[in-house]
């Protein structure tokens, strides 16, 4: 097959099937996580003002006191690469442009010299949390097949977006497939490996904070 | 004068000073000190019968005294041993025999209440039940001082 | 499988709910849990990473709960859970955890894992996993009514000695009192003084009391072992000598554990809400406070710090009442750092100080108690937990530290203005 075929591919069918498995899997993965349901707490709740469910889905993207000194590179790793990807994902013009022909929505675009600096210091930051989990005795202990497979199914798409936009390595119609369908791999393992957190984090959130707002304690 | 209750006895040992106060907590400990095995305890209650007994020495022996009573403390969800417990509270008692003076406690009065603590642990211990005589037998002693 | 696994596995089944799925599926092995843990910390060790502890709970989820587990175990890809690795999980989860809810806290998934714990522990008590100490403790609790092997003579014994010591009656059975005060079994044995100093400060606030002879003992083994149904006998008996006395607040004594089994678990086991309150000491105090029933005078001299008991500041959500009891008798009051919900456990807590195998890791998990309390310079220590209590008067007498531990009931009552008789 030839790259415009691949890449016809990669748009056309191959979006579509990522999507459709994205979507429904999320779905039935939200439905099989909730539907264990919940006991209601019997006991007399105390009332204190600031701890809500909701309240911790804020609150715990603060790094609680003393934890930053022990994990630096846990939480400023983490967090900017997430603001990256997300700073790349949604304000970056020709992502824009996709969204606004996939739901009709759009808005202004950052920068294309800035997105460029964003996703040189994403990617560093990715190496950065990876080299971690290799160095570190409690992470690299923890570390499953999965947990190096998401961190290359989420890189790759970062990577082969700035040389595809580069015109680095290959030519830019087999560059733009191959971010394409790095992008559609990331859609499809999402609901089913640790990066259903994206959807998880904000429920175990709201689950710890609501069952402590209860005992009056703000988590 | 005759001892009857315990406000008499707690009045009665107020009116003492420290150094009566001391002789008479180590008399109360001596009634219960068979019931703690623990050598640095029965060290300290003898050493506290000497009228000359230094600062520095009382507060070693207080240390001791006190190491012996934390190791003999009876721990969350094990199984009571009613005899070990009543050394426990004998080495209190001898914490009390050998502790430094202050204005809020009456170290006789403590070791008082400690040693009869000690006495119920043992009276349990050996399936007596819980009534004893330790406290008629304080105030005896503690006639038999003023007496003197 | 043996039929006690199989059990085992079963209970581990019942156990799981939406939160604990959703607490799974978040978990993005950061390892920050391992970091807030007292028994990592002071290790070094990784295995005592808390989500590490819950890894057999975590297959069984997936094999039981997720489309892609059941397919897996289906074709024989997936490793089942083995007596074997309950086994080795023993220590895990009975030693290297007090249940204090550090990990909880700064998750930054928001994953609750005291919570997993605490319902892993079902499990690992019915495959016959559980510690002696702690079986021993929950057998006594049954039959006998107290973990510690306590009947009510012992109780009665030392109403007396108290009545002698302080010259105020402790009521028993008394109907119609406003107040059930409860003990635990530690203060029954070890500190007498705590119902001494409820006798006086009752009296001076005016208010009407009573213990109850078949329901003195608060603590909860049930609770700590893991076992739903023997916690729930064991806070029945508490409800219906509340309700046969026909009182309207229960007081839980300077216990961590045993205020967190009847405040916020107690309900949940008997399946009804109570119709009666609910209290800690130290909460009924502060309301003493905050009427002007509680008259105190003079300030301890000494430098004093806090300790925070996790089960009472961090899960029960008592933490303004310590602090404002404390400054009434206290001058020089210094927080430690990391204080309030953020304190470190005194690694003695959720069954480890009844468990003679945990002894070891424990004195080197206090380490960053004796840590915080040497950067407060202080010279006396007060905590609200005769647990607590013992086990850090252990662990400074183990490294040589000087510092008495006294509890904060004991020392308020010492304060008391003295009324005319």
């Amino acid at each position: 097959m030839n790259e415009i075929a691949l890449l016809n591919w990669a748009r056309g069918p191959g979006l579509d099937i990522a999507v459709a498995v994205f979507l429904l899997g999320t779905l039935w993965r939200l439905i099989e996580i909730i539907s264990l349901g919940r006991k209601k707490d019997l006991s007399a709740p105390r009332h204190k003002p600031g701890a809500s469910g909701w309240h911790t889905i804020a609150r715990r993207s603060v790094a609680p006191p003393g934890m930053l000194k022990r994990s630096p590179i846990s939480y400023i790793g983490g967090y900017v690469f997430h603001v990256g990807l997300a700073l790349i994902v949604f304000f970056y013009a020709q992502h824009i442009k996709l969204i606004e022909s996939l739901i009709g929505l759009s808005w202004p675009a950052l920068p294309s010299q800035l997105i460029d600096l964003v996703t040189v210091i994403t990617l560093a930051a990715m190496v950065l949390v990876l080299v971690d989990r290799i160095n570190k005795p409690v992470k690299r202990y923890l570390s499953t097949f999965e947990d190096y497979f998401t961190w290359a199914v989420t890189f790759l798409p970062i990577l082969t977006g700035y040389l595809a936009v580069k015109h680095l390595l290959l030519p830019y119609t087999t560059m733009l497939a191959l971010h394409i369908l790095s992008v559609e791999l990331l859609l499809v393992v999402l609901p089913f490996t640790k990066l259903f957190h994206v959807f998880t984090a904000f429920m175990s959130r709201w689950y710890n904070g609501n069952a402590n707002a209860h005992k009056g304690v703000s988590v | 004068m005759a001892i009857q209750n315990d406000v008499d006895f707690k009045n009665a040992l107020n009116a003492l000073s420290v150094d009566q106060q001391r002789a008479l907590a180590v008399s109360f400990t001596d009634s219960v000190i068979a019931l703690c095995d623990d050598a640095r305890v029965a060290g300290a209650v003898s050493a506290a019968r000497r009228p000359d007994i230094s600062d520095i020495e009382l507060a070693a022996l207080y240390q001791a005294a006190r190491t012996a009573s934390v190791e003999s403390y009876t721990q969350c969800g094990k199984e009571t041993d009613w005899a070990i417990q009543a050394g426990h509270f004998v080495a209190n008692a001898a914490m009390a025999c050998v502790a430094p003076a202050s204005k809020q406690a009456n170290l006789a009065w403590d070791a008082a209440m400690q040693a009869r603590m000690a006495r119920t642990c043992e009276t349990i211990s050996s399936g007596e039940g819980t009534t004893n005589r330790e406290v008629d037998h304080q105030y005896r002693l503690l006639e038999q001082y003023q007496n003197q | 499988m043996s039929a006690s696994l199989d059990k085992g596995v079963n209970v581990l089944k019942e156990m799981i709910d939406a939160p604990i799925a959703s607490y799974f599926n978040s978990c993005v092995h950061c390892g920050l849990c391992a970091e807030a843990c007292l028994f990592y910390t002071e290790t070094g060790d990784p295995k005592y990473t808390p989500i590490h502890k819950l890894e057999p709970l975590r297959r069984i989820y997936t094999q039981e709960y997720t489309l892609l587990g059941k397919l897996a175990k289906m074709v024989g890809l997936s490793k089942p859970v083995t007596d074997d690795e309950l086994e080795e999980w023993q220590e895990l989860v009975y030693n290297s955890c007090t249940l204090c809810a550090r990990c909880s806290l700064v998750c930054p998934v928001g994953n609750d894992l005291v919570y997993m714990i605490r319902k892993f522990r079902e499990g690992m008590a019915v495959s016959g996993h559980a510690p002696e100490g702690l079986i021993g403790a929950t057998t006594r609790a049954v039959e006998i009514g107290s973990p510690m092997g306590i009947r009510l003579p012992a109780v009665q014994a030392q109403m007396k000695h108290v009545q002698e010591d302080t010259g105020i009656e402790i009521p028993l059975d008394r109907e119609g009192a406003e107040y059930m005060v409860l003990l635990s079994s530690m203060e029954i044995i070890n500190f007498p003084e705590y119902l001494g100093a409820i006798a006086k400060i009752m009296k001076q606030a005016g208010k009407t009391w009573t213990l109850c002879s078949t329901a003195f003992e608060a603590t909860n083994s049930g609770i700590q072992i893991g076992v739903g149904d023997i916690a729930k006998v064991l806070v029945n008996r508490i409800v219906e000598g509340a309700e046969r006395l026909k009182v309207k607040t229960v007081i839980s004594p300077e216990c961590g554990h045993a205020y967190t089994a009847l405040r916020w678990d107690g309900a949940n086991l008997v399946g009804r809400p109570f119709s009666f309150e609910v209290l800690h000491i130290l909460e009924v105090l502060d309301g003493f406070r905050e009427q002007g029933l509680l008259k105190t005078e003079g300030f301890e001299e000494a430098r004093v710090t806090f300790h925070d008991p996790c089960q009472l500041v961090r899960r029960g959500g008592v933490m303004e009442q310590p602090r404002s009891l404390l400054n009434m008798v206290a001058k020089d009051f210094v927080e430690m750092d990391d204080p309030a919900k953020y304190n470190w456990c005194c690694g003695g807590g959720g069954g480890v100080s009844a468990n003679e195998d945990a002894e070891e890791l424990r004195l080197q998990a206090f380490q960053v108690k004796k840590r915080q309390l040497e950067k407060t310079g202080a010279e006396t220590l007060v905590t609200a937990c005769a647990n607590c209590r013992i086990v850090m008067e252990e662990g400074l007498e183990h490294y040589q530290l000087d510092i008495p531990v006294v509890g904060l009931t004991e020392t308020l009552a010492e304060h008391l203005v003295e009324a005319e008789d």
